[in-house]
């Protein structure tokens, strides 16, 4: 990966997409091979990883000091990004209580506030509707043009033609990833 | 590791526990419920009362512990450490683990009138010392909420049917505070090394909760992924 540059990672079902993003982002060792990371890495999960009874300026505050941040950087970051994806800023709701889509944006903030120069993103957009959605590759060429390197997995062969390349992982590892 | 990096755990943990009143006032009752019960019994009394404490302070800390598994990865994918996120939760158990010693030992001594107050004051300390560990140990441990409670539910049962004088008693995690609490009773019975053993048993269960929720949630950044 190169700074400025978005790959989108497709396959089928269990073609270990999520998989490979989590080895890249080292939560998984590998079996085989070796992955190089000079950077600070962004990984947003398949899953929003959230609590659910805390809000979302809790998390935010929450994750300040493991990102070096103070709670009012955190928080300022963390909002503007937010109100950028269209979540409800100003709503105090638990997670629990917030819809899919506005959890999944909070997921994805929490992956993008601190100095993140790599992002690995699982599938970020799931929920979101067209409006967000939109506003979400608005995004991806924006943080291009920052300068940040963007890993994005999905489904959705039209994605790929916001993306500077495209790896397909197949069920079947013999016949290996194809890069286009 | 600046305090903030352990504040922060602690005071999420504070919000999320102040947000399961229902549960906590469960399970805050239920001890004091199985104490008033035998209250006619001395002895079992203090001992029901004081043991079974522990399922006040272990089960909050285990629900919490619980709370933020989906979370932690995260976390430390963000830069926490394994132990920085348990030190944060631990002090504000701690905590609310004194504030609930408090309430038991009060309600005891006014309603059974100890021989010896201290040890029952002490015993209801360290019920409280050692369910934090122990809750955070399960909540790493336990596949689920379930696993966890049923295990909380039967270390404790075991604790209360056995004598402290029994050779499997002391093998599990409120011995100590049992020959304590039994103590405050009955002053014959010795309280020997109640209190060292009970300190080196808690700090063996937090050991073994850094441990699992490490080996739970593992970060590489060392080779083969270099960073």
């Amino acid at each position: 990966m190169s700074p400025g540059e978005a790959v989108a990672v497709v396959g089928e079902n269990g073609s270990g997409k999520s998989t490979l993003l989590r080895i890249c982002a080292g939560l998984i060792r590998p079996d085989q091979g070796r992955v190089s990371v000079n950077a600070r890495v962004g990984y947003c999960p398949q899953e929003p990883g959230l609590i659910d009874l805390l809000t979302a300026d809790e998390h935010l505050a929450l994750f300040a000091p493991a990102l070096g941040l103070s709670r009012e950087r955190a928080l300022h970051e963390g909002r503007r990004l937010l109100a950028e994806l269209a979540f409800p800023v100003r709503d105090r709701s638990q997670a629990r209580h917030l819809s899919g889509g506005a959890r999944q944006k909070l997921n994805l903030a929490l992956a993008l506030i601190g100095d993140a120069s790599l992002l690995l993103l699982d599938e970020p957009y799931q929920g979101f509707d067209h409006g967000a959605y939109v506003s979400f590759w608005e995004h991806v060429a924006g943080w291009k043009g920052d300068g940040l390197a963007v890993v994005i997995v999905t489904h959705l062969l039209t994605d790929t033609v916001f993306v500077d390349r495209v790896v397909e992982l197949t069920a079947s590892p013999e016949r290996g990833a194809v890069v286009s | 590791m600046s305090p903030a990096r352990v504040l922060a755990p602690a005071e999420m943990t504070a919000r999320d526990l102040s947000r399961r009143r229902i549960a906590l006032a469960l399970l805050t009752a239920l001890p004091l419920a199985l104490y008033g019960a035998q209250a006619g019994h001395l002895r079992h009394a203090v001992v029901t009362g004081g043991v079974v404490m522990a399922f006040s302070v272990a089960g909050a800390a285990m629900f919490a512990s619980f709370a933020t598994r989906a979370v932690d990865q995260r976390l430390m994918l963000a830069g926490y450490r394994p132990y920085e996120l348990l030190l944060g939760r631990l002090l504000l158990l701690e905590v609310l683990g004194v504030l609930v010693a408090a309430l038991f030992s009060v309600v005891m001594v006014l309603g059974t009138g100890p021989s010896d107050t201290p040890a029952l004051v002490g015993g209801v300390a360290l019920v409280a010392f050692t369910s934090v560990p122990f809750g955070l140990a399960l909540g790493a441990l336990a596949p689920q909420e379930l696993e966890g409670t049923l295990i909380l539910i039967g270390v404790v049962g075991i604790q209360l049917t056995t004598e402290s004088s029994q050779l499997v008693a002391k093998f599990l995690p409120f011995w100590g505070p049992q020959r304590l609490l039994t103590h405050s009773i009955d002053t014959t019975v010795a309280i020997g090394a109640a209190v060292p053993v009970d300190i080196a048993y808690a700090l063996a269960l937090l050991l073994v909760a850094v441990y699992a929720i490490g080996r739970r949630v593992p970060v590489i950044s060392a080779p083969p992924v270099s960073r």
